[in-house]
């Protein structure tokens, strides 16, 4: 059974006075333990779409279903549970709190978990720190960090609450080719290690990672 | 219940982050509740003078001085009060266990060898003590012998034995009390300073029948008296039964306003409450315009500082943080700055009380109740002012935040 499946998905703004329509109607599913890249051209709706199944926003209109339960419909409390438990977030500009420790920045989720299901985040934070090799630096600032430490202390953070996706917008965008290999190899084991990832991104090394591709063009998807 | 710890927690981290604003908020808040800790503080040490001055006078007793309340007014005292009235009243009223009368004159010189005072003479029987609960700490009290015989003896207050003896043994010794030689048999314990700012140690007590007849020439009347009564809670009815004896007895017709004025503490109360309240008032309102300078200062910095960490808000968000969860963190961001700066004013309003009471004789008294009031002020600052931009914070919208 796929993860997430997406019906006819239609998004659009306001800007001033004028709709402007980013989604025109997008059906896709896509299965449990699936590596996807997400391509197209800059302005084609791939962050918008992302955010929508990231559940950071809602659609317009359309249906979207997560491992069978129906999001579309959701409020706004219900959606930051579901992010909470499923999701698990990299951005391209790491968006880390800097003025928190790397530590701290890794438990970040665990402070929100509604259910108690997890007894020792803080044993979780260590493992996955020394999962992304930087066990060392939990005491270190963000801006005491490089580039591609910094995006491993994201993946750590998107990681702590064992979520079923993960979502990556264009997690490499501000990393040099070999710092980038090293965070797309890493976000591969993930995907090797059972979890679906959808990676947004626009370059083709980093595409070649992906076992599956979805190209946008103006709000559809073309192949 | 944990959940809310850890984001209490988060809060904590944030206020020790953004330090400027911590100190910016905490330093105003600091100045409102230091005022407001004074007041408070002020006031209840009034309260506790007027309750020791009413302990002083005793709450079981009246004092009924000469004269209308009109004549007293213009500064003229009338004497309307004679020895034959407190006799009457001594005879009516068994429920009095004590009954003294009392007058008064200034401008009296008193001199030992070569030291001269100026003071006042207050003539009273051998119950003046009693009366006032003013015990006589040295050498003995007046005796009904004394006032009898019309004799030429003294207590003398702390104050005036200070001037004229110095560290000499006044017990025994000879004064001249307007060239009357006195024999001082007694020394009364200090009452240190009244409220209107009179040394209350600067006096000497004779027998009522010496100074009425060798100093002030008076044959019938007396400045006032006082009367203790055995059951304190029944002042009050005792009050209008004095009143109406007394105004049969100087034959008052009926309308006609009293010819003589009763004191008792609820009035002493009145007058120190007078006294203090203009302070407290002023106080009052710098006080409270002052914590709500306060109180915009801390939402000005708030709404600048949910802008400033507008991606914080986005990427808590995205990690699963509700709206109310946002708006909990900022509300306890603000009440955690404005109890730092409730504790700091408190120490400041300590300290400037001690600068009040070193400048101005004003009665100060700290307790939990001031410290209680600070607190809670400041609590109520800090989530009245704290809750709209803590709004504006869990309002935000996820995916705008991110993109700021």
């Amino acid at each position: 059974m796929p993860l997430c499946i997406l019906r006819n998905i239609r998004k659009s703004f306001f800007i001033g006075q004028e709709e402007v329509e980013i989604l025109k109607g997008i059906s896709l599913a896509i299965d449990e333990g699936e590596f996807v890249a997400l391509m197209g051209p800059s302005g084609s709706g791939k962050t918008t779409l992302m955010n929508i199944i990231g559940c950071l926003d809602v659609p317009s209109s359309g249906e979207y279903i997560f491992a069978g339960q129906k999001v579309s419909g959701l409020t706004d409390d219900e959606l930051s549970i579901f992010r909470n438990e499923h999701m698990g977030f990299v951005f391209q500009n790491f968006h880390l709190l800097p003025y928190a420790t790397v530590l701290e920045n890794v438990l970040l989720p665990t402070l929100y978990v509604s259910r108690k299901k997890d007894s020792e985040p803080l044993k979780r934070a260590r493992d996955l720190l020394k999962l992304v090799g930087l066990e060392d630096r939990e005491r270190f600032k963000p801006s005491q960090l490089s580039g591609g430490q910094q995006q491993r202390v994201a993946i750590a953070r998107a990681l702590i609450n064992d979520p079923r996706l993960i979502l990556a917008d264009e997690p490499t965008g501000q990393l040099d080719s070999s710092t980038a290999r090293e965070i797309m190899d890493l976000l591969q084991s993930m995907g090797h290690g059972g979890k679906t990832v959808l990676v947004i991104t626009h370059d083709w090394e980093t595409a070649a990672y992906a076992n599956r591709k979805i190209h946008m063009q103006d709000g559809l998807v073309s192949g | 219940m944990e959940r809310f710890f850890k984001i209490f927690q988060e809060a904590a981290i944030a206020v020790r982050a953004f330090k400027l604003r911590t100190f910016f908020c905490l330093a105003s808040v600091a100045l409102g509740i230091s005022s407001i800790t004074i007041i408070v503080a002020a006031t209840e040490g009034a309260y506790q003078q007027a309750f020791e001055m009413v302990e002083r006078f005793g709450p079981d007793s009246l004092m009924v001085l000469g004269g209308s309340e009109t004549t007293r007014a213009v500064g003229h005292r009338e004497k309307t009060i004679t020895l034959d009235h407190v006799r009457a009243v001594e005879e009516a009223f068994s429920s009095a266990y004590v009954v003294v009368p009392m007058t008064a004159q200034g401008n009296i010189i008193a001199s030992y060898r070569e030291r001269r005072a100026q003071t006042r003479v207050i003539g009273s029987t051998h119950d003046y003590s009693q009366a006032w609960t003013w015990p006589v700490v040295q050498g003995s009290d007046l005796t009904e012998n004394d006032v009898r015989g019309l004799r030429n003896v003294a207590l003398l207050g702390h104050h005036l034995v200070e001037t004229l003896f110095g560290q000499e043994d006044p017990v025994g010794k000879y004064i001249f009390v307007n060239r009357i030689p006195t024999q001082v048999v007694g020394v009364l314990a200090s009452r240190g300073t009244s409220p209107a700012g009179h040394n209350l140690d600067d006096r000497i007590i004779m027998p009522i029948t010496t100074v009425m007849r060798k100093i002030q020439n008076e044959t019938r009347y007396i400045n006032n008296f006082r009367i203790r009564f055995v059951d304190a809670r029944r002042l009050e009815s005792h009050e209008q039964e004095l009143r109406s004896f007394l105004r049969e007895l100087q034959g008052t017709p009926e309308g006609a306003p009293d010819d003589f004025r009763i004191i008792s503490p609820k009035e002493i109360i009145g007058f120190l409450v007078a006294l203090t309240g203009s302070l407290v008032a002023f106080l009052g309102i710098v006080g409270v315009m002052s914590l709500v300078v306060a109180g915009f200062v801390l939402a000005n910095l708030f709404l600048l500082s949910v802008k400033e960490r507008t991606k914080e808000i986005g990427i808590r968000r995205s990690v699963g943080a509700k709206k109310g969860d946002i708006r909990f963190q900022f509300l306890c961001e603000a009440v955690l700055i404005t109890s730092l700066g409730g504790l700091a004013g408190f120490a400041l309003g300590v300290a400037g009380a001690q600068l009040l009471t070193t400048m101005g004789q004003f009665p100060i008294h700290f307790s939990w109740r001031a410290f209680a009031v600070g607190l809670g002020l400041s609590w109520t600052v800090g989530i009245l002012f704290g809750l709209q931009p803590a709004s504006r914070a869990a309002n935000l919208k996820p995916i705008e935040a991110l993109r700021s």
